[in-house]
């Protein structure tokens, strides 16, 4: 049986009036490094503070590790880590201060020599003091301590925000290091969809505060299509195909984007509708990503669901 | 190190299957010969610095095609030719290839017979490099 780290069910927020999170039911497997994504304003942060109890929810519930997250005790808390965005540390510390008041809240788990190591890396010392620091070491600081208490669960929003490639690709081979230790799961999001398709072998969708796809990568690689027909005359007014998610037309040609749609049922329709010719499009994860989170003409029918 | 294997993340064509398309090249150009040991998923996710699921996923696809097999405990490995299946996705998989390859070449005005003659020109030479290889790492086994 597949064993959940994350789970929400209907979790919901308002603000004031204005929704930001509406209905959304997540289930994360262990195991996996699943990227979130949405545009901004989509009700990430707000899904990730909700997860982790800093914000009540206005209805539903989530858990974390099988544990409320509106409960969850500092045994729980010890197992999960969380790196926030913009890496708030504090600022009048020295590296090696910061250190051991981490520490302490991870009595039998914190990794001294992995946390050294990376200061190392980094070319950082202990004596340093954070306010000194750039934006890209103060985040590579929260790395290391996001990583030195072994977390089972690691939640980071949008860690890599403003970071330059080589700090970046640091932040991925950190990630990569840690899924490789048995049982480990990582949420996070990201809008370079360059490193979720590098990294990620789960995705989440979220659009307006509405998760719009919860799968495998690969599923959702394999789901969104883009299909050029060719006609001899003007395209047909009327397009009834499973599927279709958005269509733009010119002249003689008509563009679909479709998800979840078979190889099978787009010949079938391109022939039923007397198409010339027709070819499905290759597209990479950021253009997939755009077509599939664009205004339709229309309203959009689903969530889609992974088969 | 696996250095000839290059990822390119981002890219119209899913990681896995970069993987799956340059350890066929290295196959079919003998740069991988029979019983060659491919990098351990866990290594080569580390050295890419992409998940191990993915690379778990090209050797699954790999092995299915006939291509590698895995032995328990010990790794994956370039499998005796006579071993790979070829089923007809495959096959059609390979036409797709080349009705891409028949469009763009009718695109740039390139007469249909003149295809064929880019093609047999290039599988000479692809069997030329072959052959070549296979004589450098002849005994490398």
């Amino acid at each position: 049986m597949t064993e959940y780290v994350l789970e929400t069910q209907g979790l919901t927020k308002f603000y004031g009036d204005k929704l930001a999170l509406d209905h959304i039911d997540l289930k994360i497997p262990r195991g996996c490094i699943c990227g979130f994504v949405g545009r901004n304003g989509s009700g990430k942060t707000t899904a990730i503070k909700l997860l982790l109890g800093f914000l009540k929810p206005t209805a539903g519930s989530s858990r974390l590790l099988g544990c409320d997250s509106q409960d969850l005790t500092p045994a729980i808390r010890q197992r999960i880590g969380y790196a926030a965005e913009g890496h708030y540390l504090f600022r009048d510390e020295t590296i090696g201060n910061l250190a051991g008041f981490h520490s302490a809240f991870f009595p039998n788990q914190w990794d001294g020599q992995l946390f050294w190591d990376m200061i190392e890396y980094f070319g950082l010392s202990k004596k340093q003091k954070i306010k000194h620091l750039s934006n890209g070491q103060r985040a590579q600081i929260s790395l290391a301590l996001t990583l030195a208490p072994n977390p089972e669960l690691l939640i980071m929003d949008d860690p890599t925000l403003g970071l330059d490639a080589a700090i970046r690709r640091q932040f991925l081979e950190g990630m990569i290091e840690l899924i490789m230790r048995q049982g480990r799961t990582i949420l996070f999001s990201s809008h370079i969809l360059g490193d979720i398709d590098r990294v990620a072998d789960r995705i989440v969708v979220l659009e307006k505060g509405i998760i719009r796809a919860d799968c495998s990568l690969e599923q959702f690689r394999t789901a969104v299509k883009k299909v050029r027909f060719v006609f001899s005359q003007s395209p047909p007014q009327t397009i009834d195909i499973e599927g279709l998610l958005n269509s733009r037309r010119a002249d003689k040609e008509l563009e679909m984007v479709l998800v979840g749609t078979a190889d099978e049922k787009i010949a079938e329709w391109a022939k039923s509708a007397g198409a010339e010719e027709y070819q499905i499009i290759k597209q990479n994860l950021e253009d997939q990503f755009i077509e599939y989170t664009a205004p339709a003409g229309r309203n959009k029918p689903f969530a889609w669901e992974a088969k | 190190m696996a250095l000839w294997i290059q990822i390119t993340p981002g890219s119209d064509e899913p990681i896995y299957l970069q993987i799956v398309e340059q350890v066929g090249e290295a196959i079919a150009k003998g740069r991988l010969a029979v019983g060659d040991k491919l990098p351990a998923v866990r290594k080569l996710a580390t050295e890419l610095v992409i998940n191990p699921n993915t690379v778990a996923r090209a050797y699954t696809i790999l092995e299915q095609t006939g291509l590698v097999t895995t032995k328990t405990g010990s790794g994956t490995f370039i499998a005796d030719p006579s071993m790979r299946g070829k089923d007809a996705a495959d096959i059609n998989m390979l036409a797709d290839r080349m009705d891409g390859i028949i469009s763009r070449g009718l695109n740039l005005g390139i007469e249909s017979q003149d295809i064929i003659a880019m093609f047999k020109d290039r599988i000479e030479k692809f069997l030329k490099t072959r052959q070549g290889l296979s004589g450098q790492h002849g005994k490398r086994r």
